[in-house]
Formats: structure tokens, C-alpha cells, sequence
């Protein structure tokens, strides 16, 4: 008799683990997961490869920043020197998924402010160069493709703050809860 | 356990972290490297068009006009073909930076060597001028002069335009 009452002890327990350690890998081989890695990999790559063109031209790139005619002229150099070094720590924490709450909010916000830029200088008819991913002005000047490809890139970032904030969070606190 | 902090608390300490962060690199960087970066630099117009040696390549309205009555100078007009052709100074050949090897090509053989060259277009921001001199520095020939705002400088002062 007691041997009976503890075989059904245990048997709704190791049925309830079997249930949660399902559920745990159907979250973790969900294609949100998947995407999410492709998303942090992929702005990750383009923020490195933006930020080494102007890390090694910060004259040109200075020029670059100046010709977008928004900034005082005594923050110019500032920024240009600053900029690039901020691109390349955001990629590595994203390829890295290190600091990833405070990379994904950056990186929405450049991505936000630059795609304002592009939109600003392209409706009152300046014609400049990008100086996204290189301070060559073979690049062109910046138009409609540029702003696209920026929208693009937000529609990743934004994906990746998403997934941070939100669904990550439910995710660790659906294993804490089950674990 | 500890409690992890919400992913708000971690942007809010991470985000000023990495503008910090960049900071102190460039400014380290930038300090040890062959040619920094002044950080506050002089983007003023004559600033800009500034040759390599410091030299300036802007010239003054006065100067423009003087060479213009000596028939000493040449001008170039860098702006598109459309907006040449709508006014441009008088005797100006028409250069646009969008095509400019074709239109080199085309009026080489116009340009003296012992006639100064003055290139402009419209705006005070206008870099096309100033790209057009340097493309004819590189071409060769040394006296460019840079006016800056030329098309309306020029029309406004009444000066001769056709």
C-alpha cells in the first residue's frame, strides 16, 4: 500500500515536469527566437561596417556631418568623432547580445533620428551625401532608396525592442514561474 | 535569487553608458592619432575653402567684378545645365558638376592658361563650386578663385548677366 501511494505521488509530478520542459523548447525554437537572432546579427554586421569607414576618415566624415546643415558648427567635429564609435559599440553588443535593453533603444533612436535627417534635408531640396556607410561621395547623393533602407533598418530595431522588452521578459518569467 | 532589473532599469543605466563610453574612445583615439580632429573646428565659408595649404580660394565681389571688366578672368558656372541656361553671368562657360568630366572635355580648349579661373553657383552653402575647383586644381591648373553665392551676389549687384 505504501508503495502504491508513492508511485501516484510522483506520477502527476513527472507529468507536469514533461509538460513545462515542451513548452519551454517550443519557446525556445519559436521563429520569433530565430528572428530575433537573425535581426540582432544582421544591425549588429551594419553598424560595425558603418562605423569603420568614418572611424578611419574622421576628416570626411566631419564634412559628411557639416553638409547636413543641422547641427552648430562647434558640435560638428564633437559628433563626428563620437558617431562612428557609438555605431561600432552597438553592433558589437548586438552581435554579442550584451547591454542588448540599452543597444536596442539606442540604435531605434539613431535610426529614428537619422531617417528624420534624411526626410528633413531631402523636402527642402538639399542635395547631400549620405555619409551612411562610407564619407566616399561615389555613394551618391541621398534620396528615396536612402530613406528606405533606413526605414528598413527601424523596422528591425524596433522588432529587437519589441522581442527585448516585452516577449523576452515573458518568456524568463514563464521558466522562472515553471522551473 | 536576485530580482533582475526590468529591461527599462537596464536601458536607463546602459544607454548614457554607451554615449559615455564612445566619448572617452574618440576623444582617446582621436588624441593619438597622426592628424586629429580639431574637436571644435572653423566651418566658416572661407574656412572651407580653404586649399590644403591654408590658402583661401574665395574672392570678394569687388575682386570678381574688377577681373570681370579686364576681361582677366574666366567664370565658370557649376550649376546644372537648365539653371545656366536660364541666366547665368555674362560670358560664362557652363560647367555642371553633375557631368563634369564630359563638360571639361568639352571647354578645355576655351581655358587660357594666363586667364584666372572663378568658378560659382547659387547659395551660400553651395559646395558644387567649390568640388569644381578642386576637380581643376587636380586637372592642373592653378588660379581657381571660389565665388561664393555667385549667381545671386552677381545679379543682385546688377552686374552684368545674360
Amino acid at each position: 500500500m505504501p508503495v502504491y501511494q508513492f508511485n501516484k505521488r510522483v506520477e502527476p509530478m513527472n507529468k507536469h515536469k514533461h509538460i513545462t520542459t515542451s513548452a519551454k523548447q517550443r519557446i525556445l525554437s519559436s521563429p520569433y527566437i530565430w528572428a530575433y537572432h537573425l535581426c540582432r546579427l544582421l544591425l549588429g554586421l551594419v553598424f560595425v561596417y558603418a562605423s569603420y569607414d568614418k572611424i578611419l576618415q574622421p576628416h570626411a566624415f566631419a564634412v559628411s556631418v557639416f553638409n547636413y546643415l543641422v547641427l552648430p558648427d562647434g558640435l560638428v567635429n564633437l559628433v563626428a568623432l563620437t558617431l562612428p564609435w557609438l555605431e561600432l559599440l552597438l553592433g558589437l553588443c548586438l552581435i554579442f547580445g550584451v547591454w542588448l535593453p540599452g543597444a536596442t533603444v539606442t540604435a531605434t533612436g539613431l535610426l529614428v533620428i537619422f531617417l528624420g535627417l534624411l526626410a528633413f534635408n531631402d523636402i527642402r531640396g538639399l542635395d547631400i551625401h549620405c555619409g551612411c556607410f562610407s564619407t566616399e561621395t561615389t555613394e551618391g547623393p541621398a534620396g528615396l532608396g536612402t530613406i528606405l533602407r533606413d526605414i528598413g533598418f527601424l523596422a528591425v530595431s524596433l522588432y529587437l525592442l519589441l522581442f527585448v522588452f516585452v516577449f523576452r521578459r515573458r518568456t524568463e518569467k514563464f521558466s522562472q514561474l515553471h522551473s | 535569487m536576485k530580482e533582475k532589473n526590468s529591461p527599462l532599469q537596464q536601458a536607463l543605466l546602459q544607454v548614457p553608458l554607451l554615449m559615455v563610453l564612445s566619448v572617452l574612445i574618440a576623444l582617446a583615439v582621436n588624441h593619438w592619432r597622426e592628424r586629429p580632429l580639431p574637436l571644435i573646428g572653423d566651418w566658416s565659408v572661407s574656412a572651407r575653402l580653404a586649399d590644403q595649404e591654408g590658402n583661401s580660394l574665395e574672392i570678394g565681389l569687388g575682386e570678381a567684378r574688377q577681373l570681370f571688366e579686364r576681361q582677366a578672368a574666366i567664370f565658370l558656372d557649376a550649376r546644372s545645365r537648365p539653371e545656366y541656361e536660364e541666366g547665368h553671368i555674362s560670358g560664362a562657360l557652363s560647367m555642371p558638376w553633375q557631368d563634369v568630366e564630359n563638360a571639361f572635355v568639352n571647354i578645355v580648349g576655351q581655358l587660357e592658361e594666363d586667364r584666372i579661373i572663378i568658378t560659382y553657383c547659387d547659395g551660400e552653402n553651395c559646395e558644387l563650386s567649390h568640388d569644381l575647383a578642386a576637380f581643376l586644381k587636380e586637372m592642373g591648373f592653378d588660379d581657381i578663385r571660389v565665388l561664393v553665392n555667385g549667381w545671386t551676389v552677381w545679379r543682385d549687384a546688377g552686374l552684368p548677366i545674360q
